[in-house]
């Protein structure tokens, strides 16, 4: 038990790709600096609350130790945040939805993974209805173990995030594009082979020249075979007749 | 006609950078009522630039795009109707009638905007704001109409010319107190901010309209927070408070006049629609009539 403890490394270290493009404006790099700060000091954080951690984070947000301070809001849907706060243990239900949260938030996006739980299953290691290692469908950025960690500890966990998105480490949101086909080969293992959701990934990474050579691949192919395509929902109200009492 | 050119330039990039400020101010009072520290100095400036530089964007469609410009050039176009001091810009021609049409536009276009994007709760959000709407331009045309009957000008410049020659004695807070504090009512509802938000209920409906807005479509959508807090505080100081001579009384006067309902509103909760509605329609709408009745005598 132990060694396959340590084997699981706290932090993410698969590989990022790098871009080949290179700037030739200088200013470039001086803006690109801009950007990288004030994301770091603007998060906006969607707390996904799946277990026992969420209890911390009010604290965290008010009074005692007041995340504001560092520019870190709550926000309440994916579309306007940029963090997502994996907050306990993941049934295979829960992934299901975070993931397609995850899908819809706007890139850069990052994700934290909350208790020991989304580590390495924490106390749900032998439940059969939990993920256990949540990096394996998602790319996490950074870990706060912990059952549960204190509001000190989540606050520590989102400064380091903030020296990672200030120093460009932060780019877990692009592995996401460049390896989907390990990710959707996960999500596959447990959804069954014809899961898809209702956001393209492949699309999307075509259009912002995010495709790697992991990008696509065998579970992308399933994928393709079962995929519906997305139509528009029908705007139309549809009343119930009243039925004869 | 140089000089009109800079300043219709000037007028909204001066608007936006107070606006900012009042932005900041608005989370701190937040923050100090709650016993906070609040966010820093420049906190407003940094969600922009995050918001701007988000790398993917999700769009809804052209009408989605169209709907925020709208709103935020709808408030572009109110700042140039605003006489502030040293720049008179287009306030000679536009009049307050004009800016009250231009300061629709932005939740028209807002409206617009949401309904592309087909999410139900931004539609139940809209159709809360347009009602929300209806509740405070009742008294706010009141209102309008009664300063503008006192002072016998629809324009702006003439009318903080008017108080400005008899000094505080001639503002309008002293001369028709009654349509002022109806006024200050009425703002609270403008503003759309506590205890008036229940288009933006967070927890109930995810924030309403904002809540398909990502990256660029909710940065232009802070960008008019700006314009609309700077909008009201700047329409409130000329009509009431003698607009300014110089930028020195003028921005304190502003922010005062932002900063009273928002440090009222953050303690009360949030009213329901149909309370928003009773609310404004009786007592603003009184208030302003009996002013109307005071200055019609």
């Amino acid at each position: 038990m132990n060694n396959e403890l340590e084997k699981i490394p706290v932090r993410n270290e698969l590989k990022v790709l790098e871009s080949g493009q290179k700037r030739t404006n200088p200013l470039a790099n001086v803006f690109d600096g801009l950007v990288k700060f004030c994301q770091s000091r603007s998060m906006f954080m969607l707390h996904y609350c799946t277990g026992c951690g969420a209890i911390e984070l009010p604290p965290a947000m008010t009074s005692r130790f007041d995340m504001e301070r560092l520019g870190i809001q709550p926000m309440v849907t994916p579309r306007q945040a940029d963090i997502l706060l994996i907050t306990g243990y993941v049934s295979i239900k829960t992934l299901k939805r975070i993931i397609l949260t995850y899908e819809q938030m706007a890139s850069p996006k990052y994700v934290i993974g909350i208790c020991s739980c989304t580590v390495n299953g924490g106390m749900y290691w032998q439940s059969y209805a939990t993920a256990k290692v949540l990096r394996d469908y998602l790319p996490v950025d950074v870990y706060i173990a912990g059952c549960m960690p204190r509001p000190e500890a989540v606050i520590s966990g989102l400064r380091e995030l903030m020296e990672d998105i200030k120093s460009g480490r932060a780019e877990s949101w692009k592995k996401y594009y460049q390896h989907y086909d390990f990710y959707l080969g996960n999500q596959q293992k447990l959804f069954g082979e014809d899961w898809q959701t209702p956001t393209d990934i492949i699309a999307e990474a075509r259009h912002y020249d995010l495709m790697s050579d992991q990008t696509l691949g065998e579970h992308t192919a399933l994928l393709e075979k079962h995929q519906k395509p997305l139509e528009a929902l029908e705007m139309r109200l549809s009343v119930k007749e009243k039925q004869n009492l | 006609m140089g000089e009109l050119i800079v300043e219709l330039f000037l007028m909204p990039l001066v608007a936006f950078v107070v606006g900012l400020g009042m932005v900041l101010m608005y989370r701190r009072i937040g923050a100090r009522i709650q016993r906070r520290v609040g966010p820093p100095f420049l906190q407003p400036i940094y969600d922009i630039i995050k918001l701007y530089g988000k790398q993917t964007q999700t769009s809804h469609g052209l009408i989605h795009e169209i709907g925020i410009i709208m709103a935020v050039g709808g408030y572009i176009a109110a700042e140039t109707l605003l006489p502030v001091p040293g720049m008179n810009g287009l306030a000679d021609k536009g009049g307050v009638v004009t800016l009250a049409y231009v300061m629709m536009v932005p939740m028209l276009g807002l409206a617009l905007g949401v309904g592309q994007c087909a999410n139900p709760n931004g539609s139940i959000g809209i159709s809360r704001a347009l009602t929300a709407m209806l509740a405070y331009d009742i008294p706010f045309i009141l209102v309008i109409f009664g300063a503008a009957y006192v002072y016998g000008t629809t324009n702006l410049a003439e009318i903080i010319a008017i108080q400005q020659q008899q000094g505080p004695a001639g503002w309008g807070i002293v001369q028709m107190p009654f349509l002022a504090f109806a006024a200050l009512l009425t703002l609270q509802g403008l503003m759309g901010k506590h205890p008036f938000e229940i288009y933006i209920a967070p927890a109930e409906i995810a924030t309403g309209p904002m809540v398909e807005m990502s990256g660029k479509f909710m940065g232009g959508l802070f960008v008019m927070q700006c314009f609309q807090l700077y909008t009201i505080g700047v329409l409130y100081t000329t009509l009431f408070l003698g607009g300014g001579e110089y930028w020195l009384t003028f921005l304190p006067k502003i922010f005062a006049v932002v900063a009273i309902p928002m440090a009222i509103g953050f303690v009360f909760p949030r009213y329901r629609t149909e309370d928003v509605l009773r609310l404004l329609w009786k007592w603003p709408v009184l208030i302003a009539l009996t002013g109307l009745a005071v200055a019609l005598r």
